[in-house]
């Protein structure tokens, strides 16, 4: 085996040598034939003669020799390569070209399979997560499931379909307050939450039931990145006091570092919930908490819902009446709960980026016909010299080998660029993107799809088949390649329009989206979001303080004309919501049935309005001296006052916004103006009828959350600075996010952006990937057909009778593409149409223009080669022939 | 004239190889004269199969090679059996007996 393997390495690597002592052993017997000869009585002439002819062709035994050392199928590749990069040398634009094209298809399909993979294909960081499922409840308030804890527990008592079942209550921002005070993300979750999940804590241990009680002592999980930022990694940190919003907390245990949430909030501390479990099975509804489980062996998840069934039907008594309809139980995959909303838009863009893929392959292979046409005589020699038809296979699909792989290596470089750009572009919504990195899977990917291109290339290619004919004939096999080349036009054509008709369509929505009117006016708007510390700011009182004297300082800043408070923001993010069936006018009776969907409210105070120019529609809305009322107030959104008092003037009436809580907590307001309505469900989704009510000078309508908005007519990095200093100088420890208002709807957009662009790329590059295609062919074809141009020339025809002759013919590709496209993108586009904002996914005119564009540059790519083969010279064409 | 001469199959060709070499290092020429004198003549190795025939038993490590002076002085591949190739020869030694003895049971009873 051994010297097998020597003998092999030996003679590849040492060709020259190996070839030289074979030479030399054959001569070496050669010449002692011929001395026995001339021992025996010969001439040296004769001796010669007989010897050599005894000997035989020397050349054969070498070769004899060769193969018996077992080192043909390897030399013949080597042979191959040095030929093909000969070829590739001698040519150096083909093989650019051919490279440039591979690296833009294979970097897209790697980058974007690299973002996509985590969404679509890779396992969640849980011991085997395809088992893990999320439970709980939707109602139109929340469509993300989610669970209450008057019936959590008692589903977690009685189920039958799950292994166990875990749950959270969310993420919070927590203060350790200790020297370099730090703002940390503390997650509360059950004691069999990590064991459930199927997580081990890399140092330490997990919670014990014991410790998720109230009033025991504080215990904590920390995240890897803490360790390792805060403790540099330090192993006897297990068993550490630390003070956690100036509580005591003893570190039990470290975080695996791949940890996630299942809900995918970023988490640096884990606690116990520490509720009350026995308060918690009697109270109605009890704490929202989010539940997880793991699935009893085959056991599906559909299954599993239908066993929970029962217990859900239950739980369901206990709501309030308004609920019982609209309230449906989910069981789903974990995967599904995280990725639901961009599931579709990751199976699109895969396959967008496979319509790209696609285009390129066509590209290639009909780059490489193009080069096999025109080396059809060398084919043909080297074929009747006796290269045997396998063989030259085989050398087109070591040439196409070659090329794939110097391509899938700057493809490689290309998607790590590529995905760069994406991380940057990409909206603060899809944590997972800046997860995304090329790595093993993408590689192996990458790798398999250019052994893909390079085998299929290499067929086709190769397969073009050579033939004796070739070296009589100019023109008849050339045209049959040109039909395989047609044929990949026509395909890039069609996949060129799918790909530009879903880049228009989104371009559009986006335009759409960005040109809405939202109701307010964003210019000149600045917003400070602070949320106060629990320490520093422990009572509603101090809160109130603190925001009454920060309000004091802005008021009379450098060209300040409004200063308000709410506790949210349009047009979309956080806003409180309630239901329509806990509103009531006084002195009315309550809606009958049904919840009436929601309905969106926030603390603010008075000059609210002008900050953000929401027109009154009625009244003055809120006037100053009700700031220290002991009266409420309201103002109603237009939408809302219709529902509430529909044809009657609404103004001075009072309402209830908690029916249903005892009477204490439900006190009447007073209705002092109707604002015009607002789009406050986020940038895509519909408005919600929303009231507002007064945030007046008692502290019980403030908490530690407030955005602060100033209007000034200065510009905004320097309104940014001075209001950072303002709030800096009351508390300079305050965590304090400043935007304008202008850059927080941006941000809104920046999912649909990012979307928009990423699909426009990919639409233009298919699109100039299929018109490098036809601008190729079309050359190649007035390359071979320039005899018979000049033959038509010099039978009088004009350069606009040629050039409409080959735009016919380039229409007999463009045409069936465009009609193949447009039927692909118009089946296809339904799929997308939840993308889409204002316009449908059949919308003409968006077609159109695709189409026109598409028509425009495919009619430039066969006129520049046409207008150039009509500049020659008939007489030199004809002379040629 | 020499007696009529036999080409050789391939497998007996190795068998007379590994046995020539058995005597002793040798040259490829050497090998090819001794089957001849060891034959009486009657055997006779073609160039053109004696060489691919040495670099496949070099291949396979029953024989290896090594360059050495010739008598006369000149620069040749030797090439001695090795130890597998004695442990084959022996091998193949065996199987050709039990041939040979058995074609001629099998031409002796007809």
């Amino acid at each position: 085996m051994l010297s097998d393997l020597y003998i092999r390495a030996r003679s590849l690597f040492r060709r020259g040598a190996v070839e030289g002592e074979l030479e030399e052993e054959l001569r070496f017997h050669l010449d002692r034939q011929i001395e026995k000869y001339i021992r025996s009585g010969l001439t040296r002439d004769e001796a010669s003669r007989r010897a050599r002819l005894e000997f035989g062709a020397i050349d054969q035994i070498k070769q004899v020799c060769r193969e018996a050392r077992g080192v043909t199928h390897l030399e013949m590749l080597i042979q191959d390569a040095r030929y093909a990069l000969r070829g590739f040398r001698r040519n150096p634009m083909f093989a650019v070209a051919v490279v440039l094209t591979l690296m833009l298809g294979i970097g897209s399909t790697s980058a974007v399979f690299s973002v996509v993979d985590r969404i679509l294909f890779r396992p969640l960081p849980y011991r085997d997560s395809d088992r893990l499922v999320s439970v709980g409840l939707v109602a139109p308030i929340e469509p993300q499931e989610f669970m209450l804890g008057g019936s959590y527990y008692d589903w977690q008592d009685n189920q039958k379909p799950f292994v166990a079942m875990t749950s959270e209550t969310g993420v919070e921002p927590c203060d350790l307050t200790e020297v370099n005070p730090l703002r940390l993300d503390c997650a509360r979750v059950e004691s069999n939450f990590l064991p459930t999940l199927g997580i081990a804590p890399v140092l330490g241990r997990n919670f014990l039931p014991s410790e998720d009680r109230p009033n025991t002592p504080s215990v904590a999980l920390i995240s890897y990145s803490l360790w390792r930022s805060r403790f540099h990694m330090d192993r006897s940190v297990a068993g550490k006091l630390i003070r956690i919003d100036e509580k005591p907390t003893e570190i039990v245990g470290v975080l695996p570092m791949d940890f996630e949430m299942p809900r995918l909030q970023s988490v640096d501390v884990l606690m116990p919930e520490g509720l009350d479990v026995a308060a918690q099975r009697r109270a109605n509804p009890g704490r929202p908490m989010w539940a997880f489980a793991r699935l009893k062996p085959r056991v599906a998840p559909e299954q599993a819902k239908a066993q929970l069934e029962s217990l859900f039907e239950y739980s369901l008594r206990l709501a309030p009446g308004a609920f019982r309809k609209e309230v449906h139980l989910t069981v789903r995959p974990l995967r599904d709960r995280q990725f639901h909303e961009v599931h579709r838009a990751a199976w699109i863009l895969l396959g967008l980026v496979a319509a790209v893929l696609l285009i390129a392959c066509a590209n290639v292979a009909s780059l490489l016909i193009a080069r096999r046409s025109g080396r059809e005589r060398e084919m043909a020699v080297r074929a009747a010299l006796g290269a045997g038809r396998l063989r030259l296979l085989q050398q087109a699909i070591t040439e196409s080998f070659a090329l794939s792989g110097v391509g899938a290596v700057a493809g490689v470089m290309f998607a790590s660029l590529l995905l760069r750009v994406f991380v940057a572009m990409a909206p603060e919504g899809m944590p997972f993107l800046s997860a995304a990195r090329i790595d093993v899977r993408v590689l192996f990917l990458t790798l398999c799809a250019s052994l893909l291109c390079a085998f299929g290339f290499g067929l086709v290619a190769g397969l073009s088949r050579t033939r004796a004919d070739a070296l009589t004939s100019r023109t008849s096999v050339s045209r049959r390649h040109a039909q395989a080349r047609q044929v990949l036009v026509i395909a890039q054509i069609a996949a060129g329009l799918l790909l530009l008709a879903g880049g228009a369509l989104l371009a559009r929505s986006f335009w759409n989206l960005e040109r809405q009117n939202l109701g307010m006016n964003d210019q000149n708007v600045l917003t400070a979001t602070i949320s106060l510390g629990q320490p520093g700011y422990p009572t509603p009182e101090r809160q109130m303080a603190f925001f009454d004297q920060l309000q004091h300082n802005l008021r009379y800043g450098p060209g300040v004309s409004v200063v308000a408070i709410s506790d949210s923001l349009p047009p979309g993010g956080y806003r409180h919501d309630t239901l329509f069936a806990s509103l009531r006018v006084e002195g009315r009776a309550q809606l009958p049935t049904g919840t009436g969907g929601n309905v969106a409210w926030r603390w603010v105070t008075p000059d609210y309005f002008r900050a953000l120019d929401i027109p009154l529609i009625e009244g003055n809305g809120f006037k100053d001296d009700e700031l220290t009322s002991s009266d409420r107030f309201v103002v109603l959104s237009r939408s809302l006052a219709e529902r509430m008092f529909p044809g009657q003037d609404a103004l001075r009436q009072q309402v209830h916004v908690a029916v249903g809580a005892p009477a204490e907590q439900d006190p009447p307001y007073t209705v002092v103006g109707i604002a015009a309505d607002v789009k406050n469900g986020g940038l895509a989704v519909g408005e919600e009828p929303e009231y507002y009510r007064l945030r007046r000078n008692r502290a019980e309508d403030w908490d530690r959350r407030a955005v602060v908005i100033v209007k000034s007519n200065l510009p905004a990095s320097t309104m940014e600075r001075w209001m950072r200093q303002q709030i800096a100088a009351l508390d300079p420890t305050l965590p304090v996010e400043t935007d304008t208002l202008q850059e927080r709807v941006a941000k809104l957009a920046d999912q649909p952006r990012f979307e928009m662009l990423v699909v426009v790329y990919f639409a233009f590059t298919g699109l100039a990937l299929a018109i490098v295609g036809l601008y190729g062919l079309t050359s190649f074809l007035m390359v071979q057909r320039k005899p018979e141009i000049g033959l038509r020339m010099a039978l009088g025809a004009s350069k606009g009778n040629i050039v409409r002759l080959v735009l016919r013919d380039a229409m007999r590709m463009v045409l069936p593409g465009t009609v193949i496209g447009l039927a692909l993108a118009l089946a296809l586009s339904r799929t997308w149409s939840s993308m889409l904002f204002q316009v449908g996914p059949h919308d003409p005119a968006t077609y159109l223009c695709a189409t026109a564009l598409l028509g425009v540059v495919t009619v430039l790519a066969v006129l520049v080669p046409a207008t150039a083969a009509t500049r020659v010279d008939p007489i030199v064409t004809l002379r040629v022939e | 004239m020499a007696p009529e001469r036999i080409d050789l199959p391939q497998g007996t060709l190795d068998l007379l190889i590994l046995r020539t070499l058995a005597l002793g290092p040798q040259h490829g020429w050497a090998v090819s004269e001794r089957v001849q004198q060891m034959s009486s003549d009657v055997l006779r190795i073609q160039q053109g199969s004696l060489y691919p025939a040495l670099h496949r038993l070099e291949r396979k490590g029953w024989i290896k090679a090594r360059w050495g002076a010739s008598e006369n002085n000149r620069r040749a591949k030797y090439y001695e059996l090795t130890k597998s190739g004695q442990h084959q020869l022996e091998a193949e030694k065996d199987a050709w007996q039990k041939l040979t003895s058995a074609v001629a049971q099998v031409l002796g009873t007809v």
